[in-house]
């Protein structure tokens, strides 16, 4: 078998040809086949990198309505649209506040190189957003570098302590993340080299396998004892957000927010992870579309929904995506692969192997070197300055001077599944045939 | 010696009161009434001795730094969660997953704990004179657990780095996965009986034994596992 056929990776060819354009719809596919011959010789399931690659329903299928007579267009280049977002004001009195409602999320040291960790935190202070560490601690050049920093509370607790507490912008609890929601955290052997592993407090070279629960928190009931000691340690001066993969997410979004969360991460299944099980990846979790309208939902019935911060991840890649998330309810939205992209990554989802040749996700000290940390912070400020502008241009055209203004009334369906999953008319109607979402 | 009246007070106001009593240079507090209150003694720093004259519930003494903080009772589950330094003495029992993920400081428990004692812990020592639940020790990152009692199945499974001493005699039987078990060395003895000597330990180092991570290769993890009958699998 070769290196490419190993990887499930099919030679590129027109999808013009009828044959192929057949096989990619066949149950027996060129791919399939390689994942039968996978599990044949190893005898176990498969890991990869990034999120999935299969397509879901998502924002592509919702249009945002243009102010003509209905109401006035705001002037593209000269009259202003606030951007500026605070979060996690429920319980805090220094809550979180981004010039740009497109925040990093949680990428760890370890499945990234620290360069790459550096140059995500420098671009922040480039835009005015905030990063996550992610799994393994807090990295001082990170905290350093960082414009606002938001630390991980997770089930292994590696590197975090009061330290870690006092250093944060924000706390985010980590019940579960978009990619392998529910499993533990891999991170391969050849990743844990010797800076790794002395980080990390684990030994060089082995395998991680961390816990998905955490050791001090078996359950709604735990969480909410478990908030009152994070607030009584933070004497309530930053937010502390609850992230949660896209599952039930009605009942868990509840929880959280009755358990006393300043706001709220919905990881959606497109989420990205250095090394996951192919299976769970591709089959596990609700996609960020219908899972931000359901946590929206939520919150509305709850009466909580000024109050409790929505953060939205998984498959964000433009603005058009972002100004649709927050015309939906989300207060923010959250970045991971898509900023790997910028920075250079060629999503080749083999993250897991260490080999990443641009220098991102690897521990490989001639990998590393090729990734300059001044041009890849540039580039991801760069992107999400793009993105930024083309959520604005969609917030002026449809009459808007505040980005958080966007509402659901400036959203229609382009397809009947858009309409049915959230409540957004279908597109030259007025017709809507699912669960009310504001509309009549 | 200051004493405090729990009955009255809100938990966030009376560890405001120790925080307040120990900065002030306070070294012997008593607390009275606790009631079971949840998160008692959070965040404590400095140098002290506070005890508590009752039961504790969840998380107390979670993220201690500094103080001694002695619960003449019995404690509830995550007791000296993420804590980093001082010591937090149980007379009575602790509840389940005790001092996860510690990163300094001692723990004793003078009777059992449940489950999951020391899960994930990062430094420090637990010390339990009576027995402990299942999984004791998992995944364990640096640290010592020491039991003087019975263990239950599943012994520092998937331990990374951290230390393990028992002297339960079916120990081995009940060990997780992907750990050893080994004698006792010479400095482990040595280190143990000043850690007995310190608490008051009537014990013998030399009866221990010692489970201790892999020192090489990978975890292994069994997921299906077919219970076959017979040579032909009938």
């Amino acid at each position: 078998m070769s290196e490419h056929e190993r990887h499930g990776a099919s030679p590129e060819k027109s999808p013009k040809d009828p044959a192929i354009r057949e096989e990619a719809h066949s149950t027996w596919s060129r791919e399939v086949l390689s994942e039968i011959r996978y599990k044949a010789e190893h005898g176990t399931h498969r890991i990869r990198g990034c999120g999935t690659p299969r397509p879901f329903p998502g924002f592509n299928d919702l249009t945002v309505l243009p102010s003509q007579l209905t109401r006035m267009a705001v002037d593209t280049y000269r009259e202003p649209c606030e951007t500026r977002t605070v979060l996690g004001k429920r319980f805090c009195t220094e809550p979180l506040v981004v010039e740009t409602p497109i925040l990093i999320s949680g990428m760890s040291y370890g499945a990234l190189s620290k360069e790459a960790k550096i140059a995500l935190a420098r671009s922040t202070r480039l835009v005015g957003n905030s990063i996550n560490n992610g799994e393994g601690g807090l990295l001082p050049e990170e905290r350093a570098e960082s414009y606002r920093q938001v630390v991980q509370v997770l089930p292994s607790r590696m590197g975090f302590s009061l330290r870690s507490i006092e250093a944060a912008d924000a706390l985010e609890i980590i019940v579960g993340i978009g990619a392998k929601p529910g499993l533990s955290g891999h991170l391969m052997g050849s990743k844990i080299s010797k800076e790794v592993a002395e980080f990390r407090q684990i030994p060089e070279g082995i395998d991680l396998h961390s816990h998905p629960r955490h050791g001090d928190i078996f359950g709604a009931d735990d969480l909410v004892i478990k908030m009152e000691q994070l607030r009584e340690v933070t004497d309530n001066r930053i937010p502390i957000f609850i992230k949660i993969a896209a599952g039930r997410v009605r009942e868990d979004v509840k929880i959280a927010a009755k358990a006393g969360a300043d706001g709220i991460v919905v990881d959606g299944a497109q989420g990205g992870t250095g090394a996951a099980p192919v299976v769970a990846a591709d089959h596990m979790g609700m996609p960020t579309l219908p899972a931000l309208v359901q946590a929206v939902r939520a919150l509305e019935e709850m009466g909580v929904k000024d109050e409790v911060s929505l953060i939205v991840s998984g498959g964000i890649k433009d603005g058009a995506d972002v100004a649709k998330a927050l015309a939906l309810g989300a207060d923010a939205v959250a970045l991971g692969q898509s900023v790997m992209a910028a920075m250079g990554c060629t999503v080749c989802r083999r993250c897991h192997t260490g080999r990443c040749a641009f220098g991102i996700g690897t521990q490989d000290p001639e990998l590393r070197a090729r990734l300059d940390i001044d041009t890849a912070a540039k580039r991801v400020a760069n992107y999400i300055k793009a993105m930024t502008h083309e959520a604005v241009i969609l917030a002026k055209a449809s009459g808007k001077t505040r980005l958080r203004n966007l509402e659901r009334e400036d959203l229609r369906s382009l397809t009947l599944e858009a309409c049915a999953m959230t409540g957004i008319p279908l597109v030259g109607t007025d017709f809507t045939f699912t669960e009310p979402f504001g509309f009549f | 010696m200051v004493v405090v009246d729990a009955a009255t007070l809100a938990k966030r106001e009376l560890n405001r009161r120790l925080n307040s009593l120990l900065a002030e240079g306070e070294t012997a507090i008593e607390v009275q009434n606790p009631g079971s209150m949840h998160n008692l003694g959070t965040a404590l720093k400095g140098r002290g001795e506070i005890t508590v004259r009752g039961s504790t519930g969840f998380y107390t003494g979670g993220f201690l730094e500094g103080p001694r903080l002695v619960i003449e009772g019995n404690t509830g589950w995550y007791t000296g969660d993420n804590m980093l330094a001082g010591e937090i003495i149980i007379r009575k029992n602790a509840g389940s997953n005790c001092g996860p993920s510690m990163i300094g400081g001692t723990i004793v428990v003078h009777g059992n704990t449940g489950g999951r004692a020391g899960l994930g812990m990062k430094g420090g020592d637990l010390l339990v004179l009576g027995s402990t639940g299942r999984w004791c020790g998992q995944m364990t990152m640096g640290g010592r657990i020491i039991i003087l009692g019975d263990v239950g199945p599943g012994l520092g499974e998937s331990m990374y780095r951290g230390l393990i001493h028992v002297r339960d005699p079916e120990a081995e039987s009940k060990l997780g996965g992907n750990v050893e078990f080994h004698p006792i060395s010479a400095d482990e003895v040595d280190s143990l009986a000043q850690l007995f000597a310190t608490h008051g330990v009537q014990a013998d180092p030399n009866s221990f034994m010692s489970v201790r991570p892999m020192t090489s290769g990978r975890h292994h993890y069994t997921i299906f596992n077919p219970q076959l009958s017979g040579a032909d699998g009938r």
